[in-house]
């Protein structure tokens, strides 16, 4: 795991998602403590998607996938997944620092008790987020064996799925449910969303085999 | 370990066929693959490490033949070292082969023993420790050579192995490759022929995609024989005008006068003696023929 925490986690990585996280909290205002798991939801799900659109593809624009061919698919499954889950612990941790900045430099308005469980619930939509956008981002770049339709490919989905149009046509459905329904109020109809997100992760993941065969 | 390639042709989706109609059997040892760039060398290799599929015709490695469900069979008995590869920048020389090994599945302790052997072999173990991105060229042709051979494949597929290397280290290598190649297939792509010289018996030479010769380096050398000459000219003047007439395959001043080795059919009308052919000679001999 140490190898695959130094292949998928390089500075330059780190770097740029930790200023994403810093400059997005101190840009984007927020007036009460329940809007910051929305204002980073949308947010994060884009820079999941640039982070993980890398993960396999960087075996391709190294000419390292012509030796990767050779090893067992099991192999070079539990590598892959191994660097997505590095990855998505790391966006993770990010994001609930993140909340913190938020706390940090806006210094939003209505503490309450309930603050700690509204924490831990968006924790919950942020992993589903994460999971799903990072997954579909490496997914999409591993079948057309380049990064940029991964970020390409994701960001057209986010664009739809975080509008109107998406919230129109899904409503508790959407990807991005969390952000679209009032949270503060107990409503968790959003959970919707966040099951959807997990089923398709998990889809991508089992499809994963198949793609690295084919296209790998 | 034999590898036998029947009438194979490899056509590009643009069109290009880069590889056609070709045949060849390749045994154990080192079997040199010679030609000029653009040749299909390279299309060729990714066929036998499956990386490529061919258009039409058959290879088979030991009887198996190349086809999906022969894949995984195939790819555990080959090693390649690609043309151009960047190996893990962020990990030292160990750690990627620690990991490239862990990948391909050999056991953590015959992994690392192997590491230490051949680390040894190809003098990179003071440099273990290293990053990769820290290496010379030099150094990540031998890196990416290790992880080649470290599951000792009955077929090790190597393209330009020595390129970046000093000569000193490029004796090292192809010595390795010697000792690696007993009761082992080599297949060793090449532009440096004085490293083909050195290591095979046999080769082939490609050209547009299609074999010039495929067979013994004696034998591609007797070809040219009783055709190389070396010719004291008087000056440059001379040398271009002989250049008009033949391939010219070294040009140096020796003692103050300008020698030059050409390859001609029949004597060239100034003063030259017959001398010895080397396979480099017979390489740009068998390319003038064939133009």
């Amino acid at each position: 795991m140490a190898k695959e925490i130094k292949i998928s986690l390089p500075l330059y990585k780190i770097g740029y998602a930790v200023f994403f996280v810093v400059i997005l909290s101190l840009i984007r205002g927020v007036t009460a403590t329940y809007e910051i798991g929305i204002a980073l939801e949308t947010p994060m799900a884009l820079l999941a998607a640039a982070f993980c659109a890398d993960t396999y593809t960087q075996e391709i624009a190294s000419k390292r996938s012509e030796i990767h061919r050779l090893y067992p698919i099991k192999k070079r499954k539990r590598s892959l997944i191994s660097r997505m889950f590095v990855q998505e612990i790391f966006l993770f941790l990010l994001t609930a620092a993140g909340y913190g900045l938020f706390f940090a430099f806006q210094k939003p308005m209505g503490y309450t008790a309930g603050e700690t469980e509204q924490y831990f619930v968006f924790l919950f939509a942020a992993a589903a987020t994460l999971l799903f956008w990072g997954m579909l981002s490496n997914t999409l770049a591993m079948l057309f064996r380049n990064m940029w339709f991964g970020i390409g490919g994701s960001l057209i989905l986010w664009l739809i799925t975080n509008s109107t149009l998406g919230e129109h046509l899904f409503g508790p459905w959407n990807l991005f449910s969390y952000t679209f329904r009032n949270v503060e109020n107990g409503d968790l109809t959003w959970m919707r969303g966040k099951i959807i997100s997990i089923c398709f992760s998990i889809l991508m993941i089992g499809i994963l085999p198949n793609i690295i065969k084919k296209r790998g | 370990m034999s590898v036998k390639i029947e009438d194979l042709t490899v056509t590009f989706r643009n069109g290009v066929t880069a590889v056609n109609h070709v045949n060849l059997n390749i045994t154990n040892g080192i079997y040199g693959l010679l030609g000029e760039n653009g040749a299909g060398k390279t299309t060729l290799m990714r066929v036998l490490t499956t990386v490529l599929k061919p258009a039409s015709g058959k290879v088979s490695l030991d009887g198996i033949l190349y086809q999906e469900g022969n894949y995984e069979k195939i790819q555990r008995k080959i090693g390649y070292l690609p043309q151009e590869i960047d190996l893990y920048s962020s990990l030292t020389v160990r750690e990627c082969l620690e990991y490239m090994g862990d990948l391909s599945g050999i056991d953590k302790e015959i992994c690392r023993k192997r590491i230490d052997y051949y680390l040894e072999k190809t003098s990179l173990a003071a440099h273990q420790k290293k990053k990769m991105k820290q290496l010379s060229g030099g150094m990540k042709r031998r890196a990416g050579l290790v992880q080649a051979l470290l599951n000792e494949p009955d077929f090790l597929i190597i393209d330009e192995p020595t390129t970046g290397l000093d000569p000193e280290e490029r004796i090292h290598i192809r010595n390795l490759l010697v000792d690696f190649s007993e009761n082992r297939t080599v297949l060793f792509s090449t532009h440096v022929v004085e490293d083909l010289a050195t290591t095979c018996s046999r080769l082939a030479v490609m050209k547009k995609g299609s074999f010039l010769y495929a067979g013994s380096v004696r034998e591609l050398i007797e070809k040219a024989n009783g055709h190389t000459w070396l010719c004291s000219v008087a000056d440059e003047r001379q040398v271009r005008e002989l250049e008009k007439q033949y391939p010219i395959t070294s040009k140096q001043y020796l003692d103050g006068t300008l020698q030059v080795k050409l390859l001609s059919e029949s004597k060239p009308p100034i003063g030259c003696t017959q001398t010895s052919t080397s396979l480099e000679d017979a390489y740009i001999y068998l390319m003038n023929q064939n133009q």
